[in-house]
């Protein structure tokens, strides 16, 4: 019995079993990680109430993005599992989405299929959605290794696309299609205002709080899944994957499994993008999304959610952060005033700094400060 | 040092593992050659040979990482032969390796911990959703560990990272984590090659203590002759893939065909 209430005090992000003496609440009040981590969450609770239109669309962006990005960090960075069709899953979550909770419609005279699902259940069956997309490539993905996965997963990307652009009536096609607010217990996470504390809330306001909930239970399930048993096997595969079958771990089993985790994972950080976006177009699920993503968790750190979280917010931040600082910045300028756009600017800075991690930090920007230590 | 065997009873009666006509061919290369012995339960039993007889091959075959051409082993009325690795582990066959398969940056202990795995069993929704059954599977494994590790001697190395051991510290790791599997048998790829006398002496009485105490069996490729006839309760002599003796140690040390294939190798 003492061991359960135990588990409820401890703090998730100090697993009990590495320490050798568990660490006491005096313990923690003395660390500045304790004091981090407070800081952190009230900043977090309070921009909403302070950051313009703008910064809170490129926090939703990132937050979106980190969920993805803890997703192909389980199967590319813990596992060894290289994947291209991060972006294909992404779409599947935000199509899903959009199909099961629009309702049928016309527009520009192309017909939309909807079935008009309450929204918070399309949300959660989009997320399945992809997970079962993700099984159905898992008996590929059990079979291949690493960078043959890679290439495999090459042809998810093209598909979708093809399937995006073509299945007009489910996809809306080249113009893609609208998102519908989400709406949990009769509170509509839209663009109608609802005064907070004398601050106007609209749909980025109030979804910040979905969005912040979202990553935080998707980084608590992943930590809590890399540090316990499937964890260990999934690293065993990635380090030695004949050592890990000879220990008994069933290698095609679980890289199959963490396909469809990391899959579902890519489906959420989908059907958050479209709330955020509040349309969906086929273009965004490209390649290049998905060489985004592997960008991400190289520049965070391989393996771990924090490296995920950290690359994330570098790579989705950066071109916000040029767009709106292009007056003052050297050769960017403004989208087609001729100079460098910030979207091609941040995409040059963030490819040097994917080479700079690789060639100088090749644990990630998170491990940047304990080099000797593990994730 | 004997106090961890205690709780792992083998649970199944122990049985005999026997290699029967085993031949493995790599691209023209014979690396077995209809090769034959049977290590009897609770048993010591060496394979020597120089380099490249076969002896790592052998363990490759017995722990389902490489097929064998033709050939079969049992492990009492069960075929390994023809099984995935996983499945073999999870028979109770356990195995270090000849060089080091430890992950780079995992600590002892959880390094040890993996090879717990086959007797464990949260998952990922257990695991991810931070089940109290999940933490307590994991704390009881981890006092498992920390026995095992006392052990071997390695109780204060729990917490550094494995990879950043010694040499011989590292081959300590990789045996108990074999240990860790709680294995009918134990199958070690030169466990005491690049060791200090002291991490020697050690392993030698590890694995005399795991088959006295346990019942395990060990099959144990070996180039120390001296840990070989200490240890050993029969040899098996392999050679460019062949079985060229076998028997107890003394009738093996003084077999003509043994005595030419060392000369033969000595470089
Ligand atoms: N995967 C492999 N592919 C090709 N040849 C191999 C392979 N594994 C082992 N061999 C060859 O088989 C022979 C026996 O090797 P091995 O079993 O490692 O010898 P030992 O462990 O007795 O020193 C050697 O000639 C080796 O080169
Ligand atoms: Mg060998």
């Amino acid at each position: 019995m003492s061991d359960t209430v135990e588990t409820a005090t401890a703090a998730p992000g100090t697993p009990p079993e590495k320490t050798p003496a568990p660490a006491g609440a005096l313990e923690r009040l003395r660390r500045p990680r304790t004091y981090l981590w407070l800081v952190g969450s009230v900043l977090l609770l309070a921009f909403p109430f302070y950051l313009d239109r703008f910064w809170l669309q490129a926090g939703l962006f990132a937050m979106a993005a980190a969920i993805g990005a803890i997703g192909i960090n389980l199967l590319t960075g813990a596992t060894g599992q290289l994947s291209m069709g991060h972006a294909f899953f992404l779409a599947v979550g935000a199509y899903s989405y959009c199909v099961l909770a629009g309702e049928s419609s016309t527009e520009n005279g192309h017909a939309l299929t909807g079935l008009g699902l309450p929204t918070w259940l399309a949300a959660i069956l989009a997320v399945l959605l992809a997970g079962v997309a993700g099984g159905v490539f898992s008996p590929i993905a059990g079979r291949l290794r690493g960078a043959y996965l890679g290439i495999a997963t090459l042809a998810l990307i093209f598909i979708g696309q093809h399937v995006l652009f073509n299945a007009g009536s489910l996809t809306g096609g080249f113009n893609g299609r609208p998102v519908p607010p989400l709406s949990v217990f009769g509170f509509t996470f839209d663009d109608t205002e609802v005064l907070v504390a004398a601050v106007p809330f609209q749909s980025s306001e109030k979804l910040w709080y979905v969005a912040l909930l979202a990553l935080l239970l998707s980084g608590l399930f992943a930590r809590g899944v890399l540090r316990g048993r499937p964890g260990r096997a999934l690293n065993a595969i990635r380090d030695h994957r004949i050592a890990a079958g000879v220990m008994g771990v069933p290698v095609a089993r679980y890289r199959a499994g963490v396909f469809v985790l990391s899959s579902m994972y890519a489906g959420l950080a989908g059907v958050l993008l479209a709330l955020v976006f509040q349309r969906t177009v086929p273009e965004y699920f490209g390649m290049i999304l998905s060489l985004e993503y592997l960008a991400m968790i190289v520049i965070g750190g391989l393996g771990s959610v924090a490296g995920a979280v950290v690359g994330a917010a570098f790579v989705s931040l950066m071109p916000q952060v040029l767009t709106h600082y292009s007056d003052s910045l050297p050769l960017v300028s403004a989208p087609g005033t001729g100079g460098l756009a910030p979207g091609e600017a941040s995409r040059y800075l963030y490819g040097a700094a994917v080479v700079a991690v690789v060639l100088f930090l090749p644990g990630g920007l998170t491990r940047l400060k304990k080099p000797g230590e593990k994730k | 040092m004997r106090t961890a065997p205690a709780t792992t009873a083998p649970t199944t009666a122990p049985a005999a593992l026997a290699v029967r006509d085993v031949t493995v061919r790599f691209a023209g290369l014979t690396a077995l050659d209809a090769v034959s012995f049977t290590v009897e339960p609770g048993s010591v039993h060496a394979v020597i040979g120089p380099n490249g007889a076969g002896k790592s091959t052998c363990f490759n075959v017995l722990s389902g990482v490489y097929r064998a051409t033709s050939g079969t082993v049992h492990l009492g009325d069960t075929e390994l032969t023809g099984r995935a690795p996983h499945r073999i582990a999870a028979l109770g066959v356990a195995r270090t390796f000849q060089n080091l398969a430890l992950p780079p940056h995992a600590t002892v202990a959880e390094s040890m911990l993996l090879g717990r795995h086959r007797l464990t069993r949260s998952g990922f929704v257990s695991t991810g959703l931070w089940l109290p059954s999940a933490a307590r599977e994991a704390r009881r494994h981890l006092q498992r560990v920390r026995e095992i590790a006392e052990f071997i001697g390695l109780e204060k190395e729990l917490d550094h990272p494995a990879g950043a051991l010694p040499y011989g510290k590292q081959k300590l790791v990789e045996l108990g984590r074999a240990l860790c599997m709680e294995p009918q048998v134990l199958l070690l790829d030169e466990p005491v090659a690049g060791m200090t006398a002291d991490e020697r002496r050690r392993v030698a009485a590890v694995v005399a203590g795991v088959r006295d105490s346990l019942g395990i069996s060990i099959v144990l490729v070996e180039h120390d002759m001296g840990v070989v006839m200490r240890l050993a309760d029969a040899v098996t002599v392999l050679d460019f893939g062949r079985r060229i003796a076998g028997g107890t140690p003394a009738e093996v040390q003084n077999d003509p065909a043994v005595v030419r294939a060392y000369l033969g190798a000595q470089e």
